[in-house]
């Protein structure tokens, strides 16, 4: 039993990176699933520094928990390492909101223990957690205008008081010439120093992995091949990759300059280095991709590329669609393959194509088109303000205005992708949030609790739900992806997330 | 006298943050340690700032800076706080940035143990001047015992007593110590100086190692890796009482030498006496104390007492730590006695220079 327990621990450590996976400039984790018999949704802002404090907002859809803690495990240190947890407080004139904050002392991967108490028995939920070190600091100009002020006045003290302690001449003029020497040495350390462990501090920073990426032809098919460039430093090595909802890698791929071509891939590994995919007939163009990959140890990586695609090499189409459609939501019709044969798409690979003679949408933030006639609404519950908690709810509907079925996707009722305009954020989004599935199972595992999320049923569901907040203000694309009838359809939204000050 | 109790605030009050952070880890900037660590500061500076009024106002004593007079050694504490004050704010902006990810000893925390250096120096200097007083010379070595606790401030996480056999623990503290307590004895007008600096030490650090555990305290930040139920006491105090008599003895009692050579002469003597009997006895020591015969309160030894987010093995907290820095050896030792020497030449040249100053 403990070796089991063991065995765990370090499962769950090692895909709890994918708490954070595929995000840029998105460091907050959403979660939303069942703690016992309560349905909690739990948003956690975690600090941009170490030694910090997170703050852990925790909905919970029932008025009668009494008491609400929250325990951050750091994982690889064990469970006999654990903290005291920290006492939620219920927000003023919340029934259902409680917050709490608690330390971080370090970078790292952790579960963070959510426990509820109730009359009917309470639960538990542990939300897995990646913290991380994201920006480089500057120093506010006032802050470094009154320092070097400061500054520039004790090393005027020092020398004004070295020259005016000795009683002779001479030696007063020796006095402050060592003393100008002394602060104008220690200043120069200082800076040294600074200069250091700040260029260390940029070193350490997660930020997402440059690879190389390239096309190459193979029978009628293309194949796109990523591949770690030779200066990867070796703790971001592929040694040590493991699966995430089944595949090792999830590959996004959007085409500039307008982002009308989307792509979800997942690529096979050929070797230690390198990954290889099948292109889906997708218009040729430079792309951007965000991909992510899983360590053993723990740590998330966000790979980054661009590269240019010819133009597909005259491959049908498959699921028979019209090629003259305003808009194509592909993905392949029935099981090309596994992951273990490359020269097939994958079952859940999925791409969508806008067709440059598509009619603009009334609403753009509200309806999309899809393929075969539907569309799909986004009800975003309002004006969409950065860093306020909000749920993305989306919906789909046939050519006649019928809804339609959601069957799961990947283990889920949708999955959605989001880019600002200019790059600064990009994240990859799930009913569940932004976390892992997959590590938060493990975590109810390891814990002896029951799985968070409730398995979704096909043809059951009419709606998919993404809890998040935009981290920043500004224009977002909003792909959200669901299955319906065997087939991945993507909605394309644009939506506009206004600052909180000017709210 | 205020100003000599400021002064010894400042290491007791570091000390009692260094217990807070090892022992409950939530470290808020105006937490109880901090809180006390700036009223140390702040009385130290208006202490000061009593002085220069006096000063100005008889307009006898003390060094003038345009109109304002003030002791020599209170304008040393008077930069210090200011600097204090500087390095306080780039520190505040420097956790919310950088905070310890990149290292602990950062620039501000730097220039922090600048300020704290110039604070306790000033009131030493302060009393160095006024031993003509009763209590003068008392005074003068409580406040280089402060000077002294504030050196076992800064090299704490090297003076576990499991490092107490390596080199850079020897060659840090010859590289220290003997700079104060060659001043203090040369500068100060007790019978044996640098000793009754060394037992101020002693007695301050030894106060903090018996006060400390008596206060509950527990993590309340992760990973715990040794649990904790009250405050964590420093390691117990150098036996520095044993180098420093030798010191006093050399500098003090010798047959009285002259000449430009005097002063390095003494250097050689002090620094080389104080390598061999700190290395002597803080070897001897150092094993006491992480025998099971140092496990209780009086000397916080046996291996029991550790920072709550220090992940140590079992089998270590007894030994003797090489992994990170080797054990002294003839080379090391060489340096280490160099280090003695340098130190108390500059500290023996300071001391004496002082009575050259104006004061």
């Amino acid at each position: 039993m403990k070796s089991r327990s063991v065995a765990l621990g370090v499962a769950c450590t090692a895909l709890l990176a994918s708490a954070a996976a595929a995000h840029i400039g998105s460091p907050n984790v959403f979660f939303e699933g069942h703690a016992g018999v309560h349905a909690v949704r739990v948003v956690i802002r975690p600090p941009q520094t170490f030694p910090g404090i997170a703050q852990a907002d925790i909905r919970i859809s029932d008025s009668d928990v009494t008491r609400v803690t929250v325990r951050p495990a750091l994982l690889d240190a064990g469970s006999e390492a654990e903290p005291p947890a920290s006492e939620a407080v219920r927000v003023a004139g919340e029934t259902q909101l409680w917050n709490a904050s608690f330390w971080l002392l370090r970078r790292g991967s952790y579960g963070v223990d959510v426990r509820l108490e109730s009359a009917r028995g309470g639960g538990a939920v542990a939300v897995p957690l990646r913290a991380d070190a994201l920006a480089r600091p500057t120093m506010p100009p006032a802050l470094g205008a009154a320092l070097l002020a400061l500054t520039a006045i004790l090393v005027a003290a020092a020398i004004a008081l070295a020259a005016a302690a000795p009683r002779d001449v001479r030696r007063a003029r020796v006095a402050a010439g060592v003393a100008a020497l002394a602060c104008a040495g220690a200043l120069w350390g200082g800076d040294a120093r600074w200069r250091t462990m700040d260029r260390e501090f940029a070193n350490a920073l997660a930020r997402p992995l440059p690879v190389d990426a390239a096309v190459r032809a193979d029978a009628a098919q293309l194949l796109l091949h990523l591949a770690l460039p030779a200066s990867t430093p070796a703790s971001s090595s592929w040694d040590t990759l493991v699966t995430d909802h089944g595949k090792l890698m999830h590959l996004f791929l959007v085409r500039e300059p307008d982002f009308d071509a989307f792509a979800h891939l997942h690529p096979v590994r050929r070797g230690a280095a390198d990954f290889e995919g099948v292109l889906p007939p997708i218009p040729g163009g430079t792309y951007q991709l965000y991909a992510e990959v899983t360590h053993e140890d723990g740590t998330a990586e966000t790979l980054v590329s661009r590269v240019n695609l010819p133009p597909p090499l005259g491959v049908p189409l498959q699921g028979g669609a019209d090629p003259n459609a305003a808009v194509l939501c592909m993905s392949p019709f029935a099981l090309a393959g596994n992951a273990a044969q490359p020269t097939a798409l994958d079952f859940d690979d999925s791409w969508h194509v806008r067709s440059p003679s598509a009619p603009g949408g009334a609403d753009p933030a509200r309806v999309a088109a899809l393929m075969g006639g539907g569309q799909m609404e986004l009800d975003t519950g309002g004006e969409l303000v950065a860093d306020r908690d909000t749920s993305l709810r989306a919906r789909a509907f046939d050519r006649d205005g019928n809804p339609l079925p959601l069957e799961p996707y990947m283990g889920m009722l949708g999955h959605a992708a989001l880019r600002r305009s200019d790059g600064a954020v990009f994240a990859h989004l799930h009913p569940a949030g932004t976390v892992s599935m997959a590590a938060a199972e493990l975590l109810a595992r390891r814990d002896g609790t029951a799985s968070p999320f409730a398995q979704p049923a096909a043809g059951s569901e009419r709606e998919v739900s993404f809890p998040y907040a935009f981290p920043q203000p500004g224009d977002y694309r909003l792909w959200v992806q669901i299955r319906t009838g065997g087939r991945v359809l993507t909605g394309v939204f644009d939506v506009r997330v206004r600052d909180r000050a000017s709210s | 006298m205020l100003l000599l109790l400021a002064a010894i605030g400042v290491p007791l009050t570091l000390f009692w943050d260094f217990a807070w952070e090892s022992t409950i880890g939530v470290d808020a900037f105006f937490g109880p340690p901090h809180a006390a660590n700036y009223a140390a500061v702040a009385l130290a500076a208006a202490a000061a700032i009593g002085l220069a009024c006096r000063a100005t106002r008889d307009g006898v004593e003390g060094v003038a800076l345009g109109p304002v007079r003030a002791p020599l050694g209170a304008w040393v504490t008077l930069w210090g706080a200011l600097a204090f004050v500087a390095a306080l704010m780039f520190d505040r902006w420097w956790q919310a940035s950088y905070g310890l990810t990149a290292g602990i000893w950062h620039p501000p925390q730097m220039a922090k143990a600048l300020a704290y250096f110039a604070v306790v120096a000033g009131a030493w200097m302060v009393w160095i001047a006024r031993q003509d007083e009763a209590s003068g010379p008392l005074a003068a070595a409580l406040a280089a015992g402060a000077l002294l606790a504030m050196v076992a401030v800064v090299t704490v996480p090297q003076t576990f007593a499991n490092r107490q056999h390596s080199a850079v623990f020897f060659q840090l503290g010859c590289a220290t110590y003997p700079l104060v307590l060659a001043a203090h004895c040369a500068a100060g007008r007790a019978r044996v100086p640098a000793t009754a600096a060394a037992l101020s030490y002693m007695l301050l650090v030894a106060l903090v190692v018996w006060v400390l555990p008596l206060v509950p305290g527990s993590p309340q930040a992760g990973p715990v890796y040794n649990a904790r139920e009250h405050l964590l006491p420093p390691p117990f105090p150098l036996l520095l009482v044993v180098p420093a008599l030798a010191i006093d003895g050399l500098v003090r009692f010798a047959p009285g030498r002259t000449g430009r050579g005097r002063v390095l002469a003494e250097a050689l003597e002090s620094g080389a006496a104080f390598f061999g009997l700190f290395a002597l006895v803080q070897w001897s020591f150092a094993s006491f104390l992480l025998s099971s015969s140092a496990d209780d309160w009086f000397f916080a030894g046996g291996g029991r007492e550790w920072p709550f987010f220090l992940r140590v093995d079992p089998l270590a907290r007894n030994a003797f730590w090489h992994g990170v820095s080797p054990a002294l050896d003839g080379a090391s030792a060489t340096l280490a006695a160099l280090f003695a020497i340098a130190a108390s030449w500059v500290g023996l040249s300071l001391g004496n220079a002082l009575a050259e100053l104006k004061r």
